[in-house]
């Protein structure tokens, strides 16, 4: 054991949860139309393994050249919006994505990946990869007449198509400034399962409010591991008293707040460090993270340190971790067309090696990693890029996922439908808190403990979106 | 001319006022490129050089936060009470929040000049190099087998240059600020000679840091670096029959970023409510569809371009420099493939309230766009708020921010937008000065890793060895600072105002920490790990940048001088009675042997100078 599971903070995290519970209500449609879902046993000592990976497309991912529509009717439509920001038709027959008998999209949507995504295009084909469809933040269902009201009754997310409200907003389901994550309040939940209650979430792509929790916290790591400080409990320039006097001003305990935090955050770093980088000395993964040469490694990297750091999970002594992986470059308002496909090319193969990995490890159904983004896009061009939109596509992986097949609700390829509020701005048809309930639901929360973790669910009808096997 | 500063007026109605002509608002010595290019100011008046010695002198009292009671309307006189600070540590401190490094030498002149007379002849200090002037010096602007014009990474040779070396380092400070704020980072913008973009963006905020705010936004919406960053360059008016439409990305960030936010503030900037309590937005997407006409048919300016063969192949051509250092135009004629007509959008363009008449030429169209941006009472409120809290303090008092917005407001001679009134309502606010910051547990903000490195430089006279800066990018959070000047990762700054770090006892305040947005875990110990090995061997390629500690090294041998110093070069002597104590044991405990005694006495100035750079009196600037 590395740090010890505080009972004293699993008891505060209880009484917490409890309390906001009771303020959140009971008496929602939501929590009448759970009562045949039973309570979960989850967060109990025995429970096996599970991880929740969320994959942060930083800028606004345009999801329009990501999930591209394929049969030849829409496809037109989509080509005649688009202009020359249209994907190539002949382009997309190898990632085409083969729609269940038993589903029929709206006006007989077939979709392609793009071409850059042919190893998402076989985790789909094997059932481990499935889409969500135009996902975004609400706080009640909205039609267009409503979402044009915008009455008090019917109210729009705050700081619509602003990139770091809506980060926020993904992460928090509040704007910036909001310092509770949904991956936290997972977190939160979790943090009586893990004996190192540090460990519980942790970030390879700096500060998110994903992770952070009431109090389980973010704890970062690099993708070269834990870092350590050099000369810190051994000798600085030679001198082993100023090794230890850096341990001392690095640490010691401030008046200043200010000071304080940046204390404890130090004193976290040097506490952890050793045992981290210990407990993945010891991993070997055969799974190549490295790209091919021109596609950039950055997600590959982290997401190489989080499957690393799964494999030694028996060591770092947790049964539930979330964690928070991201890469930026998603606002192209510009070069669409040559600058997108090597960020989709980046996620493919990361995102694959990660759930090959998985594989590797034998766990493959116990880690569900799942994409994030500020915002989808316009389906219009501005000449060679698209804008601010709203709704996106995303997609789930994992060996839980009941993949293979489509959820939420496909939007029409068209800048005047009710399902786009302008320019092809999608008006989201499945929610961020549906999303987050039916990953919390399989990552072990109660239904009772949703609206902790998806406050708005309790307006929405579905707290299970059926694309994990619970 | 001098308009005389009345006794006894609180100083944020009326600003000092210096300038020769109270319509003009900011006296600086324009940079040479400036003057040789033309760059005209925004109202169609040249930049010159303006204050005169005497008003500065008078303006020194209207700093005076003590005694200064009286109502406005008093007879002219010059101000009496002149505000001093009450220590060296306090005067160490000032020099810290307005300038990058500190000495003996400013310390010692602001305790003897005071406040507001010391940072007005700063103020004054004109601008020693420009970085456009710097890289043309070092070679860099030139056509040849280098290829300089496909190197990035020289912009950081020329930023760190500006950050360590000239006078004029409080206009440097302002400029970083603003350059957090109005953001444009070089991993966002293509092209060519794309050190050289940068280098005219940061001389454009240091040109405009004291001059005037609608002067600063029309430069910087023409600056060819904000057009690759934010998509203006290119940018072509709606098309109905493609069904294509104006980028939006500039429209939209110049409001929620640049000018105004996202929602209505009162001066103190805390937010405006309708009838149900609720904050009131300042646009919708409607008004940035609008916008965003505004900023169309803008491109490069290929006229005076220089014309230079490929050094891989002489039958192709090379531009010169001039298209991005010269303003984007609107005239197609002057683009480098003429198209046949304008791409600016001819319709009617509505934002704000404001709508702009079908058929307005685009030089028209832009003055009453960033008129009516400028004129929106958010923005003294929302750009002060920010600059207080780069420069002073995260948490600042309402009543703070509404000082400083008022001097935004009106410059006490009627003037909207002088930045050299607001720099200095920042500056020299009672809340800035209050003795009481120094016992404070929430006042102050934490110094930003780049700011650490830069103070490291001008502290210790930091020289490069080629003369060519040979260092780098900084961003590496596992292994540098996590943080690189005009290297923002997107518009929205390497942290944000608001960020609350989580699980905190600032969050526990209720304080917002921006700076905490990039410390964790990670970035932490590469920050110690960075400047141990920076303090001590150098920096940059062949440790091309290195200190020269002289003055330490001579104090070497006498271990409670050199802490004393260091403590008050580094923290403005703000280091507790403990920690002194512990640097003061890790220093003495490097022996000065007699084989190598120079190399020993160095080896004590970096303990000492890496202890108290990793101490908490240190790492929160109060």
């Amino acid at each position: 054991m590395f740090i010890g599971k505080a009972p004293e903070l699993s008891r505060r995290a209880f009484l917490r949860r409890t309390g906001q519970l009771a303020a959140a209500g009971t008496a929602t449609s939501y929590a009448m139309g759970l009562a045949g879902l039973g309570e979960l046993a989850a967060f109990s000592p025995g429970n096996d393994y599970k991880a929740l990976v969320c994959v942060f497309l930083y800028g606004g991912n345009d999801h329009y050249n990501m999930l591209v529509p394929y049969d030849p009717a829409n496809y037109q439509r989509y080509a005649e919006i688009r202009t020359s920001i249209a994907r190539g038709r002949s382009t997309l027959g190898a990632t085409a994505l083969a729609t269940p008998d038993d589903q029929t999209l709206t006006d007989d949507l077939q979709y392609a990946l793009a071409p850059e995504m042919p190893g998402l295009k076989a985790l789909y084909d094997e059932g481990a990869m499935a889409p969500v469809l135009n996902v975004g933040p609400l706080i009640v269902p909205l039609t267009k007449a409503q979402y044009n009201a915008n009455s008090a009754s019917n109210p729009r997310p705050a700081k619509l198509f602003s990139h770091n409200d809506q980060q926020s907003t993904w992460q928090s389901f509040a704007p910036e400034g909001s310092v509770v994550g949904w991956g936290g309040r997972l977190g939160d939940l979790a943090l009586s399962s893990n004996s190192n209650a540090i460990f519980t979430n942790i970030s390879a792509s700096g500060n998110a409010v994903f992770l952070a929790g009431q109090n389980s916290l973010a704890y970062q790591v690099s993708s070269k591991g834990a870092i350590a400080i050099n000369g810190l409990g051994g000798k600085l320039y030679g001198s082993s008293v100023a090794g230890s006097a850096l341990e001392t001003l690095l640490t010691q305990p401030s008046n200043h707040v200010l000071a304080r935090d940046h204390a404890t955050i130090a004193k976290r770093s040097i506490d952890a460090q050793g045992f981290v980088n210990g407990a993945l000395g010891g991993v070997n993964l055969a799974t190549s993270f490295t790209p091919p040469t021109g596609i950039s490694g950055r997600l590959a990297g982290q997401l190489n340190t989080v499957a690393r750091l799964i494999a030694a999970r028996n060591q770092l002594e947790v049964r539930r971790q979330v964690y928070f992986v991201g890469i930026g470059g998603f606002d192209l308002h510009d070069a669409l067309t040559t600058r997108h496909g090597p960020l989709l090319a980046e996620i493919d193969f990361a995102m694959t090696a990660f759930y090959r990995a998985t594989q590797e490890m034998g766990i493959a159904d116990k880690v569900t990693a799942f994409t994030a983004s500020d915002f989808g896009r316009t389906l219009t061009s501005n000449g060679d890029g698209s804008d601010h939109g709203w709704g996106a596509h995303h997609f789930v992986v994992g060996g839980a996922v009941n993949g293979g097949r489509y959820y939420g609700t496909a939007p029409s390829v068209s800048v005047r439908s009710d399902d786009q509020v302008g320019n092809g701005r999608l008006l989201p048809t499945t929610s961020v808190d549906e999303l987050t309930a039916t990953l919390g639901l399989w990552f072990g929360a109660s239904p009772s403990d949703l609206p902790l973790i998806a406050p708005n669910i309790g307006n929405f009808a579905r707290p299970n979106l059926g694309f994990l096997s619970l | 001319m001098t308009k005389a500063i009345q006794a006894g007026r609180a100083r944020i109605d009326a600003p000092c006022e210096t300038t020769d002509s109270p319509a003009f608002p900011a006296s600086y010595e324009a940079p040479p490129e400036l003057r040789v290019r033309g760059i005209p100011d925004g109202k169609g008046r040249s930049i010159v050089a303006g204050a005169s010695a005497l008003a500065l002198a008078a303006c020194g009292g209207g700093g005076s936060g003590s005694g200064s009671g009286g109502s406005a309307g008093g007879t002219p006189t010059p101000a009496v009470n002149i505000r001093k600070p009450q220590s060296a540590g306090e005067a160490a401190r000032f020099t810290l929040s307005v300038g990058i490094g500190t000495s003996p030498t400013r310390i010692a002149a602001v305790q003897s000049e005071g406040f507001a007379p010391w940072l007005d002849a700063q103020m004054k200090e004109p601008i020693a190099q420009t970085g456009l002037a710097w890289l043309q010096t070092r070679g860099y602007s030139t056509v040849d087998a280098n290829k300089y014009y496909n190197m990035a990474g020289l912009m950081d040779r020329m930023i760190w240059n500006q950050l360590m070396t000239g006078a004029d380092q409080v206009r440097k400070r302002a400029a970083l600020a603003l350059s957090e704020i109005m953001v444009v980072s070089i991993n966002g913008i293509t092209g060519s000679w794309r050190a050289q973009a940068m280098a005219q963006y940061w001389d454009i905020l240091n040109a405009r840091a004291f001059g005037n705010f609608r002067d600063l936004l029309e430069d910087i919406t023409l600056n060819p670096a904000m057009g690759y960053f934010l998509n203006t360059k290119g940018n072509r008016k709606e098309d109905p029959r493609t069904g294509r439409v104006p980028d939006e990305n500039y429209a939209r960030e110049v409001m929620q970023l640049f000018t105004i936010g996202l929602y209505e503030l009162n001066i103190d900037g805390t937010w405006k409510t309708d009838g149900s309590g609720h904050p009131i937005e300042t646009y919708t997407n409607a008004d940035i569809e609008g916008l965003a006409k505004v900023f169309t048919g803008y491109d490069l300016d290929f006229t005076n371009a220089g014309r230079f063969p490929n050094p891989d192949d002489p039958t192709k051509v090379v531009y010169g420099i001039e298209p991005v250092v010269e303003p984007m135009t609107a005239d197609h004629t002057r683009f480098l493939r003429p198209p046949r007509e304008t791409y600016h959008s001819p319709a009617e363009k509505s934002f704000l309230g404001t709508t702009i008449p079908a058929g307005t030429s685009a030089q028209e169209t832009l003055r009453i766009a960033l008129d009516t941006l400028f004129n929106h009472p958010n923005v003294g409120p929302f750009i002060g708020r920010q600059l207080i809290q780069r420069l002073v303090t995260s948490n600042p008092s309402n009543a703070y921010v509404a000082r400083v917005a008022a001097a935004f407001n009106n410059n006490g001679s009627g003037v909207r937008g002088d930045l050299r009134a607001v720099f200095k309502a920042v500056w020299l606010d009672d809340e800035a000065l209050a003795s009481g910051n120094q016992t404070s547990v929430t006042f102050g903000k934490l110094r930003e890793p780049i700011l650490r490195l830069a103070q490291w430089g001008r502290t210790f006279g930091a020289t490069s060895a080629s003369g060519n800066w040979l260092v780098g990018d900084t961003s590496d959070v596992a292994s540098e600072l996590g943080q690189s000047p005009l290297r923002s990762p997107s518009v929205f700054n390497f942290f944000r105002p608001g960020y609350v770090p989580a699980n905190s006892n600032a969050a526990n305040a209720s304080l917002v920490a921006p700076e905490f947005q990039i410390v964790n875990e990670t970035t932490t110990p590469a920050y110690v790990n960075f400047m141990s090995d920076v303090i001590n061997r150098g920096w940059g390629s062949a440790r091309d940048v290195k200190a020269q500690y002289s003055a330490e090294i001579a104090m070497a041998d006498d271990p409670p001088a050199l802490v004393d110093h260091l403590d008050a070069v580094l923290t403005g002597s703000r280091l507790s009675p403990g920690n002194r104590g512990t640097i003061l044991a890790a220093i003495q405990d490097v022996p000065i042997g007699t084989r190598n005694p120079d190399s020993d006495r160095m080896r004590r100035v970096v303990v000492g100078v890496l202890l108290t750079m990793v101490a908490p009196e240190y790492l929160v600037q109060v």
